[in-house]
């Protein structure tokens, strides 16, 4: 593919002024390139109209130009080439290595390797293990310093090739798998296995190599053993043995001298190669799996820490920190005085090094907090001044790291006491900053004495200054801090460390009150931008006064560019959020911001996930949240994970609390409040009572988040109002006498009203909206009815009856005027869902008549109940309950269908029999799974339902919260909540399907792949089918192929590929019969990477595309999946009569479909001379094997 | 860890890349996300200006020189600023080789010399070596201090 500039990878690489390999290309010459190649080619640069096509091509001549251009680096196998201009492919580069290798100790031959050979391999992704013995020897003869540092170079990528794919950290072209080429034999059969033991032997050896000029080399044979893979275990004790064997012979500390840290260039050359060597074996070290078992780690490591070369101390403390999370005691021991003033962690802090002093903060942490100190606070206090100097450290990665450090935040592990003490240490204790290690000490200006200053003004004033800063980085980074700072927060009042009162004064912590003035020379920078902030304010040196102040510093932050920044500051700010603060502010930058079209769904997502860590951490907020979340279902409902928000209502319905369950659920039913969308109207948009889903997309998601609510509501009201059927108050009968619906009505929304105003949000849903919305509402008012008491559940029995009779469909929309039809339930169309519904409650309600009934005439007549009525009334009692557990889930042994008032009877009659009240394994629900059915999430728990059940938990079962199910499909959001608490989440983002950028090529790979394993003639069908159809339906399947396999895609690296070595297989493909394809042996295997996937998503994206190739796959599978196919060969030939007949030709292959009348229709796998593929054949004339 | 660096050109078609512990399904993702990234954001944008973005736990931090757009992608010690320190290596290393912010056509003369610098720069997902001098040493293979 020819790119807009026409400059892509190859195209400026081959198209160098001198030619490429012109010594090489002398020599050799190869077939002028076939036909259908140099038309592709042309058409790649001329026509765009044939792009893809042509793209295909070349793509394909350059799998075939690898194989063969292996094949022949391999054999030896020059051919000839006699296009000097033509691009290098990599064969050539291959050869040349080859041949250079030979005449290394010409001059010219080093210039070719150092100008063009070895530069152009580069953009390979990896090499091939046949190169290696070259490599080796160019390794071991060649004198020019270039070229070997491109031998070890390649040398490295041959040892890191994993071999998966060829997928080796790349980048530029991709190549194939090697090994997987050599195990077939294309390319010689040279494997990495076989080359690895021999490149490890020869860099071994040199790293060994005590010459003094020769260790420069071994450092780079050092690094690139690094590479080798770490799996097998004998490498890796070699390269220990090496590496350590060095660092014995470095890091004598009595042949060395005590340098200055940044000293070394006055050294002497001795030292020198000494602090050299010890940085490359350091280095190494680093890259090793660290073994903690092993003493001369820590020993070579703190060794290190006083190298002269800054990147070994860098290494060194890392290493050294590394160990100190495992062994903090004795890492604190070796270090000994190194700690202290004038040792070489003191040192550390004016190195030129960020991430080496990140390590010393680190470290100075670990030690700091470490259990195994207890007894020694001496050291503890030594480490813990050094993370404190830190602080003031002029980079804010230092900086910031030694905050989160203090915050009580250094690794992924969340643990509750040690952010709260985070917290309290920041907010208590008061930094008295030794004067003479401060950086800038020597400046006149820090002369004054330093005073003692409280450690969270100090924090602080570096943060606000961060906040000013440009760079995107350090904001995002700041904010995070902020974040960080707000989960220890939360922490500490979640433990209750509330004597950290933010109302007081810093400086009654503090012995000195002048604070203004103390670190400006510190932060001279920083400091003097910030107090212009906060200067006048009341309270100002209160924490709650620097707190409001930085807060007010970090909302003006959601003014930036950049919508990351504004996320974490917008997490920074939810976590900053306490549970009592007014949320108005937050709540409308929220709103304002997730109209922003430009938040992904990654982003949004993630700050959802944010609501639940903040609501994990303070359940007091759940209100809170929970009115941010409808922000969130408001204004993005496209957007958001629809799981993970459900399951944010539903856990924060449970921490509410008695008191904000009616506020909880009155957040999550606002959704159905809400007017319906009006596209294209920009009113509002900042409002969070108006619904913005003006495209299709969302307008969709915004009405399964309807349907998730109704469903929510259904099932949770009752949990939310603390009202159940088994134990309620009301008998029935007082409902009975209230039937005059306005009383009934008042009756119920003074007894309960969240109950009340759930009942009326779910009746209008249950006669407007969406079929789907109303089948829910129903369902969810059938729950309600049950769970609930009277006078609730006549109140639904009656609306759901009249519902079913449409009667008040036509009451109350006068737009559904009669026209003579009979409306009934049409009107709803809900007519088939109600009457069972409407079943149950009507036996409900007729056994509970009878039981009044016969309790009366037991009572009047003054007789026992006689066994058998009472197992009549035991029967009917389980009946009702089997029948209501089709709908919901009931707590079986508390559920009474036939009211309170059987409670006693059935008592008796269990205790004259002995049965057991929990027999829920014999619900028929969960027996049968029905109640899967009717309720996906509706796992009855009734099957561990222990005797004496615990109210509490019969209640949150009855509201479905035991279990993970809400709508069935919660596990995965319950674990993407879980993943995030944790911290979790390397793994790649998901790039929205429709924003993908069109990769217009297939995946280099699954080409490779396929022409290895199939016939190119199905790559041409598919070639042919693809440019057939619409480029942007191509688009769409490419990328869905290559997302498929988790190919590579890089349209413009192959553009204008050479084809000189791909001749044979090119017009191989050139002139393909479509029949062949189909009786191709090859293509009989089914590809082993599962290749019918691709053509389910082929025929999913675009069903008009390929029809080609796909008509005959399906074939291809129809006669696999129609069980055993017969074949048979024809014994004579035979010449058909008639029209439905086919002749044959003795010993052709066909495949019997089936018999009739001494007749077998068969097909041919290929049409005979007629063109006839199918017909009768005398059943005699075949021979079936 | 550096998960990986990329060097990509206007068109978003991939120049260099080097992933280091990201699963090979994974990489597909990685790159159409960042490059993605970049058409959205990088318009107009100076030279050598951070970006950053942030997945989950990963930091992305990016830039554009000349005709490349570079990024880095890293998690737990490579924070965003860490990773600023890491383009920051690159993108000197790379005006360094190339004598001034590169075309394409620049970049890809150079193009070896930068995968060498590469290599001295982030070594097995860890930043290495970050001073100008001293990477110009080690591609030549000298030693890192000279004597």
């Amino acid at each position: 593919m020819a790119d807009s500039s026409g400059t892509t990878l190859m195209d400026l690489i081959t198209a160098d002024p001198t030619p490429a390999t012109s010594s090489s290309s002398s020599s050799t010459s190869a077939p002028p390139p076939s036909a259908t190649s140099s038309t592709s080619l042309s058409s790649t640069l001329g026509k765009p109209a044939t792009e893809k096509k042509s793209k295909r091509a070349t793509l394909m001549q350059i799998q075939n130009d690898t194989i063969s251009a292996a094949k022949a680096a391999v054999r030896t196998n020059i051919m000839p080439q006699k296009q000097k201009k033509k691009p290098v492919s990599y064969s050539q580069l291959a050869r040349s290595i080859h041949e250079l290798a030979a005449t290394s100790d010409q001059r010219s031959s080093q210039r070719q390797l150092v100008q063009h050979v070895f530069p152009k391999l580069a953009v390979y992704n990896s090499v091939d293990p046949s190169l290696a013995p070259s490599l080796l020897m160019l390794n071991q003869q060649c004198e020019d310093k270039s070229v070997l540092r491109y031998v070890y170079y390649y040398l490295a990528r041959i040892l890191s090739d994993t071999g998966s794919q060829g997928l080796s950290s790349g980048g530029g072209i991709p190549t194939p798998n090697w090994d997987a080429l050599a195990d077939i034999d294309a390319v010689g059969g040279v494997t990495r296995a076989d080359v690895v033991p021999r490149i490890i032997e020869q860099l071994s050896a040199e790293a060994t190599n005590a010459d003094v000029e020769f260790h420069a080399r071994r450092l780079q044979s050092l690094k690139a053993l690094t590479y080798a893979p770490s799996t097998n275990s004998d490498i890796l004790s070699r390269l220990y043995e090496i590496v350590f064997g060095i660092l014995e012979k470095v890091g004598d500390p009595s042949q060395k001298k005590k340098k200055g840290i940044l000293g070394g260039k006055g050294g002497d050359k001795e030292s020198i190669i000494r602090s050299n060597l010890q940085y490359a074996s350091l280095s190494a070290l680093r890259r090793l799996p660290l073994d903690p078992g092993n003493p001369a780690f820590l020993h070579y490591a703190v060794l290190g820490i006083s190298s002269a070369d800054p990147v070994a101390v860098r290494n060194a403390l890392e290493i050294v920190s590394e160990i100190a999370a495992r062994d903090p005691y004795a890492v604190a021991m070796a270090l000994g005085k190194q700690v202290q003033p004038g040792g070489a962690l003191q040192d550390v802090l004016h190195l030129h090094d960020v991430l080496a002093r990140v390590s010393l903060a680190r470290l100075c942490c670990t030690i700091s907090r470490a259990k195994a100190l207890d007894e020694r606070p001496d050291i503890r206090s030594q480490f813990n001044s050094v993370l404190y100097q830190l602080l003031l450290d002029p980079s804010e990665r230092v900086c910031f790291e030694a905050i989160l450090c203090v915050l009580g935040k250094y690794d992924s592990a969340e643990r509750t006491e040690e952010r709260a003490s985070g917290w309290y240490r920041l907010t208590r204790e008061i930094l008295k900053l030794p004067d003479a290690s401060s950086k800038e000490s020597s400046k006149d200006k820090s002369q004054k004495i330093k005073r003692p200053q409280p450690l969270i003004k100090l924090v602080m004033r570096r943060l606000e200054s961060s906040f000013r800063s440009f760079s995107r980085p350090v904001l995002h980074a700041a904010a995070r801090v902020v974040q960080e700072m707000g989960k220890s927060r939360a922490a500490a009042f979640a433990l209750g460390i509330q004597d950290v009162d933010e109302g007081a004064h810093v400086n009654t912590f503090a012995d000195a009150s002048d604070l203004n003035d103390s670190d400006e020379s510190t932060h001279p920078e920083s400091i003097r931008r910030t107090s212009s902030v906060s200067n006048g304010t009341a309270g100002r040196d209160t924490i709650a006064g620097m707190l409001a102040s930085l807060m007010e510093v970090v909302r003006t932050t959601v003014a930036c560019e950049c919508v990351y920044v504004r996320a974490m500051v917008i997490k920074a700010l939810i976590w900053m959020q306490g549970p009592f603060d007014s949320f108005d502010e937050l709540e409308s930058i929220i709103a304002s911001e997730l109209s922003d079209p430009a938040w992904s769904a990654g982003l949004l997502n993630d700050v959802l996930l944010t609501l639940h860590a903040r609501f994990k951490a303070s359940p007091d907020m759940a209100v809170t949240l929970l009115e941010i979340a409808r922000i969130f279902a408001t204004k993005v409902p496209g957007k958001v994970d629809a799981d993970v928000l459900q399951l944010l209502w539903k856990t924060c319905l449970v921490g509410a609390g008695p008191d904000g369950k009616h506020k909880a659920l009155e957040a999550v039913t606002i959704v159905l409040d809400l007017p319906p969308p009006q596209p294209g109207s920009m009113l509002g948009l900042t409002s969070v009572d108006r619904v913005s889903a003006s495209d299709p997309k969302s307008a969709l998601a915004l009405q399964r988040l309807v349907q998730a609510a109704v469903w929510f509501l259904g099932e949770n009201a009752n949990y939310a109002a603390s009202e159940y059927a088994w134990e309620s108050a009301t008998p029935p009968g007082t409902a009975l006498m209230m039937l005059d619906a306005d009383k009934m009505v008042a009756a119920a929304s003074s007894r309960n009203p969240t109950l009340a105003g759930a009942l009326t949000r779910l009746q209008r849903c249950a006669f407007s909206g969406s079929w789907e919305i109303r089948i829910i509402a129903a369902q969810a008012l059938t729950t309600m009815a049950i769970r609930s008491g009277e006078p609730f559940r006549l109140q639904i029995y009656e609306f759901l009856h009249t519902l079913a009779q449409g009667g008040l469909q036509s009451q109350l929309s006068d737009v559904h005027l009669s026209n003579g039809e009979d409306q009934g339930a049409s009107g709803t169309g809900l007519g088939v869902l109600l009457s069972p519904m409407i079943k149950v409650l009507d036996e409900m309600y007729s056994a509970q008549d009878d039981l009044i009934k016969e309790v009366r005439n037991h009572d009047n007549a003054k007789k026992e109940w006689t066994d058998d009525e009472l197992k009549k009334l035991y029967e009917t009692h389980e009946r009702l309950l089997d029948l209501v557990s089709l709908f919901c889930y009931v707590p079986r042994t508390k559920y009474l269908p036939l009211g309170p008032i059987s409670a006693k009877l059935i008592d008796i009659y269990r205790t004259r029999h002995n049965i057991s009240a929990s027999t829920g394994l014999s619900d028929p629900a969960v027996a049968t799974g029905i109640s899967d059915l009717i309720y996906e999430s509706s796992k009855t728990p009734a099957a561990a339902e222990p005797d004496a059940l615990d109210d509490d938990l019969v209640n949150a079962w009855a509201a479905n919260l035991g279990d993970d199910g809400l709508w069935g499909n919660n596990a995965p959001a319950m674990n993407r909540v879980n993943e995030f608490l944790a911290g979790a989440g390397t793994d790649a983002p998901e790039v929205d399907e429709e924003n993908i950028i069109s990769r217009p090529s297939v995946s280099y790979d699954d080409m490779w792949a396929k022409t290895l394993l199939e016939t190119t003639e199905l790559e041409e069908d598919d070639a042919k089918s693809l440019g057939s159809s619409s480029p942007d339906s191509t688009g769409s399947v490419e990328t869905s192929i290559s997302s498929h396999f988790g190919g590579m895609s890089y349209p413009s690296l192959f553009s204008s590929r050479p084809n000189s070595y791909g001749a044979d297989k090119a017009s191989r493909g050139s002139g393909p019969s479509i029949y062949e394809g189909i009786s191709s042996p090859i293509r009989e295997e089914p590809p082993p990477y599962s290749s019918p996937g691709m053509y389910r998503n082929e025929s999913f994206e675009n069903p008009l595309a390929g029809t080609g190739s796909r008509s005959f796959e399906s074939q291809d599978d129809e006669r696999i999946s129609s069980g055993n196919p017969q074949f048979g060969s024809a014994l004579y030939d035979f010449t058909a009569g008639g029209d439905d007949e086919l002749s044959l030709t003795a010993g052709e292959e066909v495949e019997i479909e089936y018999e009739v009348d001494g007749w077998f229709y068969v097909k041919k796998k290929r049409p005979g001379r007629d063109g006839k593929m199918a017909g009768l054949v005398p059943v005699l004339y075949v021979n079936q094997p | 860890m550096i998960l990986a660096v990329l060097f990509a050109n206007a068109e978003g078609n991939i120049l260099i890349e080097r992933f280091h512990g990201v699963p090979a399904e994974e990489r597909l993702h990685w790159r159409s996300f960042l490059v993605k990234l970049g058409a959205d954001n990088l318009k107009g944008v100076k030279n050598e200006e951070l970006l950053v973005a942030c997945h989950k736990s990963v930091y992305i931090v990016y830039t554009i020189l000349g005709d490349v757009s570079i990024y880095v992608v890293g998690k737990d010690a490579y924070d965003e600023l860490a990773l600023s320190e890491v383009i920051f290596t690159i993108t000197s290393a790379v005006k360094d080789v190339c004598g001034k912010p590169p075309t394409e056509r620049r970049f890809l003369d150079k193009y070896g010399r930068i995968c060498l610098c590469l290599d001295e720069i982030v070594w097995k997902g860890y930043l290495e070596n970050t001073e100008k001098d001293r990477i110009k040493r080690l591609i030549r293979l000298k030693p890192p201090t000279e004597f």
